[in-house]
């Protein structure tokens, strides 16, 4: 039957990462988890498609306990749980009767994230001591320079 | 376990078709570049890499690194650092207004071939594109896909120009998929359904070129695309395009839907580019073969839609506003915002209309008479209540708002009344001029929000006011200055004649009808009081001109006796007793005494009278009697009656 790839030589070895149909559910940057979605063929039955969760967990091993201080002792905990990391906390704006309003979909949404891991978009700052011409000054500086510009 | 598939499977499979709200996996990598790029050998290659314009992402470090198994390495970077064995002839310059960074490699070797990475931020954490460099010995290489980069429902322009041989056969675009190239759109008229209302192929001025504009770009749009002429998987030439769809996090994005409620209306919000702000912008709804123009910021408005939309030009916000009321059915469809030079500016909406009460309410068609009061009341509902509401006049180049209340100006008027909800623009005395479309609107923070349209229709005759009644009836078109009435002096029958004076004093201002109503009832009165003393007199008159005919016909017959006139004034009503009298007037002494006719009302009277004066007269009437015939007897008795004789005519008037 029609080959893409003969009929269309320069797709030989394009890669159709576009057609896989994986749908992300969860980007949660701050404790660094993925889960995604797809349909897959059952295990018990090739025929039939079932719905396969991935979740991919990358665990910052040299993450500071607070990362807004890089002074404070090394995290060895990691605690992940579902119900925290499917919370969507953004407001989203929907539509009813013509108007638009902002609607937060979780609960929950007021206790504290602890994150284990930089956030690209946002910016960390700490206070470091400077010692210049005899005197000590505390002295703000940016853990994350590419996020702190201002533009 | 199986049924719960099942189920599952029902429920998903529609949604497969559709947009999904979760985003597909390639979307998670916004790093987008060339999947593979030919470079001959010896010679010079350029890799151009994509990446959201984000702050971070601008300023972030960029990098060109080869892969291995274990990770990639860096070769050329914004840091500065450039690997040994390519120095002085790999390069890499960040564009970041442009959101792209280009890396160029030259003196390129058969060692060169291989897996490279172009990534934003810190190697191997997952911001960065996959590139194949193939280096041939030639002599020609294959120029590669075209790379366009569009933001998330943004709108993407292709171009694609083949030469005139291609000008006559169908030209088409399609996207590559595991199973063949499917048809997006071609000049036939076939149209993929995702891209229903949101595609449009154009031929250019040149033959054989054409360009096809596809707004509201989702993330199943990424992809491989082919446009060509002819039929696809035959000869002809094609030209790849490789498209990516990316999402800016920090900037909020444009509705693509707007949901509107039936008779009530929508706002539509286009963007453009700052540079030509001084361009043609018009909008138009998405036909099968091309979009149809409404609107446009030159004044033009399509028929069928006077009255019903507005184009307003916010060239400070870089943004244009087209309001569309009396929304019905019929008006469901894809909405495009063009603009004349920059293309990437053109965006759609879709708009849907559901069934629903508008918010603002109120009487749509009003007919009135001229010179009349009006009010076109609009109300509207406690949601807008902290909103500004207007009215504005309606023609084809925009709605101008109505200005606030004033009372010195003669035209309408705009004033709220809080309790009762309700707008009201008042005209204190209509004109033809006035005809016209009128819409009452409420706009919050600059934004414009919904309005309502009504038709105002002035209509020429019969006035409704009594003041104008009663002008028409008394003073005819150019009627007589009122120096010129005199009442009573010349009775020429015309009763109308003093009412020329109040006819002017009526016509001094018909706007101001209290004033001179008053008067005008008040001079009618005198008028009236006039009319009747004259008739009086007039009669009056003309009797006693009846009367001093009569007397001075008597006066000039010496025959009738003082008697006679004096029974003539007595009976003043009756002529046939005079006549009578003078007919039976014997000469004779018979008569005098019981034979004449005296009318019973003044029998009294004259009785009385006549004893005097019936003496005198006896006394002369015998004497002239006897006079003739006795002329020879000499003068007997004629002493007493000469001097009685001349009846004294002092007649009563």
């Amino acid at each position: 039957s029609y080959d893409p790839r003969t009929a269309y030589p320069v797709l030989a070895g394009y890669p159709w990462y576009s057609e896989d149909k994986e749908h992300v559910l969860v980007n949660n940057k701050c404790q660094c988890v993925t889960v995604t979605s797809k349909l897959v063929p059952s295990k018990e039955n090739p025929n039939e498609e079932v719905l396969e969760r991935n979740i991919r967990i990358i665990v910052p091993l040299k993450a500071r306990e607070n990362i807004s201080d890089p002074l404070s002792p090394l995290r060895t905990t990691f605690v992940y749980r579902m119900t925290e990391l499917c919370r969507r906390c953004d407001p989203v704006e929907i539509e009813l009767d013509g108007e638009i309003h902002q609607a937060q979909q979780s609960t929950f949404c007021d206790q504290p994230e602890t994150c284990y891991t930089y956030n690209r978009d946002k910016c960390y700052t700490s206070t470091f001591p400077i010692r210049y011409q005899g005197e000590t000054r505390k002295v703000q500086a940016a853990l994350t320079p590419a996020s702190c510009y201002a533009d | 376990m199986t049924f719960l598939v099942l189920i599952f499977l029902l429920t998903l499979l529609p949604a497969q078709s559709t947009r999904s709200t979760y985003l597909p996996k390639s979307a998670s990598n916004p790093v987008f570049g060339p999947w593979q790029v030919y470079g001959l050998l010896n010679g010079s290659v350029t890799i151009t890499c994509f990446y959201p314009p984000t702050s971070v992402n601008r300023h972030d470090r960029k990098y060109w690194c080869r892969a291995s198994a274990t990770s990639c390495r860096t070769i050329v970077s914004t840091s500065g650092y450039v690997a040994a064995g390519y120095e002085g002839r790999a390069s890499l310059i960040d564009y970041p207004e442009s959101k792209h960074f280009e890396i160029t490699i030259s003196g390129l070797t058969k060692a060169d071939a291989g897996n490279y990475q172009c990534g934003v931020g810190i190697n191997d954490r997952g911001l960065s594109h996959k590139v194949s460099l193939v280096v041939s010995e030639g002599p020609h290489v294959p120029e590669g896909a075209e790379l366009f980069y569009v933001e998330l429902h943004s709108t993407l322009t292709m171009t694609c120009s083949f030469g005139e041989e291609s000008a006559s056969k169908r030209k088409f675009l399609c996207k590559l998929d595991r199973s063949g190239c499917h048809t997006i759109i071609d000049t036939y008229g076939n149209i993929d359904e995702d891209y229903t209302g949101r595609a449009l192929l154009s031929s250019k001025d040149a033959e054989g070129s054409f360009s096809i504009t596809i707004t509201q770009m989702g993330w199943q749009d990424s992809g491989f695309y082919l446009c060509g002429f002819g039929a696809h998987g035959e000869s002809g030439e094609t030209k790849e395009l490789d498209v990516h769809v990316y999402e800016r996090n920090d900037v909020p994005q444009g509705k693509p839907t707007i949901i509107a409620v039936k008779g009530s209306s929508a706002t539509f919000e286009c963007h453009y580019a700052p540079i030509r702000s001084s361009s043609l912008k018009y909008w138009c709804k998405w036909k099968q073969n091309g979009c149809s123009r409404i609107v446009d910021s030159e004044g033009f408005v399509a028929p069928l839609y006077e009255g019903r939309v507005a184009l307003y030009d916010n060239p400070v916000n870089k943004t244009f506003t087209i309001i569309l009321n009396q929304l019905k059915d019929s008006d469901k469809g894809y909405y495009w915002c063009m603009t004349e030079d920059e293309k990437e500016q053109q965006s759609s909406n879709e708009l849907k209309v559901i069934e629903g009460e508008p918010g603002l309410q109120g009487q749509e068609d009003v007919e009135a008479q001229v010179g009349s009061q009006v009010d076109l009341t609009c109300s509207y509902p406690c949601k807008y209540y902290s909103y500004q509401k207007y009215w504005c006049r309606w023609n084809s180049t925009g709605c101008t708002p109505l200005p606030a209340s004033d009372q010195r100006h003669p035209g309408p008027d705009v004033s709220c009344d809080r309790d009762n909800k309700t707008v009201i623009l008042s005209f204190d005395s209509v004109t033809k001029a006035d005809q016209g479309w009128y819409w009452c609107g409420v706009t919050r923070n600059g934004r414009l929000g919904e309005t309502m349209a009504v038709y105002l229709s002035v209509t020429e005759g019969q006035s409704d006011d009594h003041n104008l009644e009663i002008q028409n009836l008394d003073a005819p078109r150019g009627a007589e200055p009122p120096s010129q009435a005199e009442p009573g002096v010349n009775p020429q029958g015309r009763a109308f004649s003093d009412a020329g004076v109040q006819g002017a004093a009526g016509s001094e201002s018909p706007a101001q009808s209290q004033g001179p109503n008053t008067l005008v009832l008040s001079l009618s009165l005198t008028g009236a009081v006039l009319l009747v003393l004259v008739t009086a007199f007039a009669v009056f008159k003309y009797r006693q001109l009846k009367r001093s005919d009569l007397v001075s016909v008597g006066s000039y017959r010496t025959n009738i006796s003082m008697a006679d006139f004096e029974s003539v004034k007595g009976y003043a009503a009756s002529n046939d007793a005079c006549v009578k009298e003078n007919d039976e007037t014997q000469i004779g002494g018979d008569e005098f005494i019981t034979t004449k006719v005296i009318p019973e009302s003044s029998a009294e009277t004259k009785k009385a009278k006549r004893s005097s004066r019936e003496d005198a007269d006896l006394a002369y009437s015998t004497f002239l009697l006897t006079s003739g015939t006795i002329t020879q007897d000499g003068s007997r008795g004629g002493s007493a009656a000469p001097e009685v004789a001349s009846p004294t005519r002092e007649g009563q008037i």
